[in-house]
């Protein structure tokens, strides 16, 4: 009956993965990640069209403003279930023809001056980062609401932080508040208008909040477009970018394991007929 | 008609009575355990890698300029191209898994004592090209961790006295870590492998001269053994089913599993990682290396001798052990402080994998774990020839056949 038990164990692994990749290893300090559920990951995980066409929007109409996309072509994006007419309408509001590659506008030296840095290739970016799409998720979820600035504003007010406004911009700005100066320093940057984002490690960075209003992009299929809703749907669509080949691979991997399963229980039963033969 | 071929061969080349005595009559024990699968285990990986490196090397281009592209274009343009590398890149992982086990199965059995320490000697030299060629592999898709894993770990030879610091230049081809590093690395990791080949030939000739070895650890008589095939055939070839099943589950549902993000970003020598990690099966070496930071300037070239000496010491070990039973199952000593040594490796790893001023258990500096589970796994080798050369265990009674 070993048979079972390894039937058992590579079902127990094949049922287990999921869950197993999608346990971030969060860096020690900061907060932890948001856990969204991305209908792609799994072993029978596939992208949802409608998330990914709404996804492509934000990525062109927002991000491309900075960041490239330097491995896709906008002619590709009829894989995720854009029709030409659509490709072409989307590649020109990023002035843009469908033979182009989704690069930005932005060159890299005026990004230099704006940013002081350029903004990475988002082409493989939910493979780059150490907690994948919740990191990515987190990012753009991870700024200040108005009214958390005006609650840092009103904490600086007589430039003085007291113990108690501390202990509140801790909760707020999920740091540890066992480090009050710490706090008393990200307060002041914050006010001085660099971007704060509880995810990014060392919480300050170069790109200011990129989905900031509710509503910033008018799908096209009529879905309001929250700032959670715009998050899920770019970080989706960066998923395929990053790897447009998953399905495939997916598809192949369940035909290539069921086949292999039943070799194996075949491959075991010869071995056991075999081997009857001898006794110990 | 292919029987008068065959025997004009024959006559002038015997195949058939080679394969005959060699593969199908070949006696082989007829108690080998599921252990002893894992020689054609890694055998097959290595056949995985082959086939999958040279279609790859078909498509790359080892160019610091074009090499990150050229695996992004093999993972997305190239027909089955995200297959290969992702078998490739997984097939290494296996490997080590098969090897690390075969290894650690031959430590158990006394599978390196007399009469097979020539047959063990190869298998150490095999590890070690193994551990050149999958080094060199990861830094070919030219990542921040391929870039930065090479710098820390080519720096190394500069600890050694006198030489050390033109030998580094000369290694990298230039003053830091470059093109002509790259480039040579991928000849490099191109040859290596066709080396391995010729030495898993000479392995198993020499074992095919004295034969496997058995749980029992003890020679067998004729009428204990079997003839290799059907009986090994089959049983091989069952354990190449389960093992590529779990190797597909990889292949095909977590490719990215044993790799690290930053490896998605591509090399810049302007930019260090937060936190270099070399690959898991690199790990427990690492350990060892950076445990020694005690002895001031001394610490680069204890610790890379050290790390070194982790290895090497596999080949003296048939000489340290000096007990007259070969198996540690009649070892009750010997197979506790067998598994202590596992144990300690998973430790060593899972220092390895922490940056090296980590703080664990609340406030113990996890260098002090690394330095102790470094004097354990040394000990083991010590003890083993301390209990055997003083007859302190004493082995339980072996049977004289099976
Ligand atoms: C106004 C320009 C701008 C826009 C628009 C923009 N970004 Fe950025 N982004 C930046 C800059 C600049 C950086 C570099 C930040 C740094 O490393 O300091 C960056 C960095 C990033 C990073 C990397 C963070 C890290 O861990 O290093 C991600 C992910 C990212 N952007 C995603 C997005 C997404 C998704 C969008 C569209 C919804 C977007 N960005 C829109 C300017 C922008
Ligand atoms: C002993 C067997 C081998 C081992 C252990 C090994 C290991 C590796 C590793 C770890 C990588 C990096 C994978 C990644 O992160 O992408 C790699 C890449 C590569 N290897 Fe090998 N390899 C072996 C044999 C070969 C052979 C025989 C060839 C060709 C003749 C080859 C060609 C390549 C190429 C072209 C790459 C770069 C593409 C890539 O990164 O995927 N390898 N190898």
């Amino acid at each position: 009956m070993k048979l079972l038990r390894i039937i058992q164990a590579a079902l127990c692994v094949l049922l287990l993965l999921p869950f197993s990749v999608g346990v971030s290893l969060a860096s020690s300090g900061g907060p932890a990640l948001p856990q969204q559920s991305w209908g792609f990951h799994g072993p029978f995980g596939q992208f949802d069209t409608a998330a990914l066409k709404r996804g492509a929007q934000v990525v062109v109409e927002v991000c491309l403003a900075c960041h490239s996309l330097k491995y896709i072509k906008f002619d590709q994006l009829k894989q995720v279930g854009f029709t030409e007419m659509e490709v072409n309408a989307l590649a020109s509001t990023a002035g843009k023809n469908r033979k182009d590659a989704l690069l930005s506008a932005m060159d890299a030296d005026a990004a230099k001056e704006s940013f002081g840095i350029v903004p990475p290739d988002l082409s493989l970016m939910t493979k780059a980062r150490k907690g994948y799409e919740n990191y990515l998720y987190g990012i753009l979820t991870g700024y200040l609401k108005d009214e958390d600035k005006a609650a840092v504003d009103r904490a600086l007010e007589d430039d003085t932080v007291s113990d108690a406004e501390v202990k509140e911009l801790a909760m707020l700005l999920s740091m540890d508040p066992h480090h009050p100066d710490k706090i008393r320093e990200v307060a002041r940057r914050i006010k001085s208008g660099d971007n704060f984002n509880k995810f990014f490690p060392g919480n300050f960075f170069a790109m200011p909040a990129p989905l900031a209003a509710d509503g910033q992009v008018t799908y096209r299929d009529g879905t309001h477009g929250s700032i959670a809703q715009m998050s899920h749907d770019a970080v989706t669509f960066l998923a395929w970018a990053a790897e447009p080949t998953m399905a495939d691979r997916k598809s192949a991997g369940i035909k290539v394991i069921l086949y292999l399963i039943v070799l194996t229980v075949m491959l075991y039963a010869v071995k056991r007929r075999i081997w009857a033969r001898i006794h110990h | 008609m292919f029987k008068s071929i065959m025997a004009w061969v024959d006559e002038r080349l015997p195949i058939t009575e080679v394969i005959k005595s060699q593969a199908i009559e070949y006696p082989t024990p007829k108690n080998l355990n599921y252990w002893w699968n894992f020689g054609s285990l890694a055998l097959m990986v290595l056949i995985i890698q082959l086939v999958s490196g040279i279609f790859l090397a078909m498509h790359y281009k080892p160019d610091a300029k074009l090499a990150f592209d050229a695996v992004e274009h093999i993972m997305r343009d190239v027909n089955w191209g995200w297959l290969l590398r992702y078998m490739h890149a997984t097939g290494a992982t296996f490997f080590f898994i098969a090897v690390y086990i075969h290894i650690l199965r031959g430590m158990y059995y006394g599978s390196h004592r007399s009469p097979r320490e020539i047959l063990w000697w190869i298998g150490v030299i095999i590890f070690f090209l193994l551990m050149a060629t999958a080094f060199m592999g990861y830094v070919l898709p030219w990542g921040q961790m391929s870039f930065w894993g090479a710098a820390v770990i080519t720096n190394l030879m500069s600890a050694i006295p006198v030489i050390g610091e033109d030998l580094v230049v000369w290694v990298w081809g230039g003053f830091s870590v470059g093109d002509p590093t790259l480039n040579r690395f991928f000849a490099l990791h191109f040859l290596l492998p066709f080396v391995v080949i010729g030495a898993v030939g000479v392995h198993v000739w020499a074992l095919h001269a004295v034969h496997s070895n058995n749980p029992e650890g003890i020679d067998l008589e004729h009428k204990d053994t079997i003839p290799f095939h059907p009986y090994y055939t089959i049983k091989d070839l069952y354990g190449m089913g389960v093992f590529l099943i779990l190797f597909c589950v990889f292949v095909f549902f977590a490719p990215n599993f044993f790799l690290e993000p930053d490896n998605y970003i591509q090399a810049d020598p302007m930019k260090t990682p937060a936190h270099i990690v070399p690959e898991w099966y690199f790990l427990p070496f690492y350990a060892i290396l950076r445990s020694i930071d005690f002895l001031g300037q001394m610490s680069k070239l204890v610790g890379v001798i050290a790390m070194g000496a982790a290895i090497a010491i596999l080949f003296v070990l048939p000489f340290l052990d000096r007990s007259p039973v070969r198996s540690f199952r009649y070892r009750p000593i010997s197979s506790k402080l067998f598994w202590i040594f596992v144990v300690d490796c998973f430790v060593l790893g899972w220092v390895g994998y922490n940056p090296a001023d980590a703080v664990v258990l609340g406030s113990l500096p996890i260098v002090y774990v690394g330095r102790a589970a470094t004097a354990v796994y040394f000990s083991y080798f010590f003890l083993l020839w301390f209990i055997t050369v003083f007859k302190i265990e004493r082995p339980l009674p072996v049977p004289k056949s099976l």
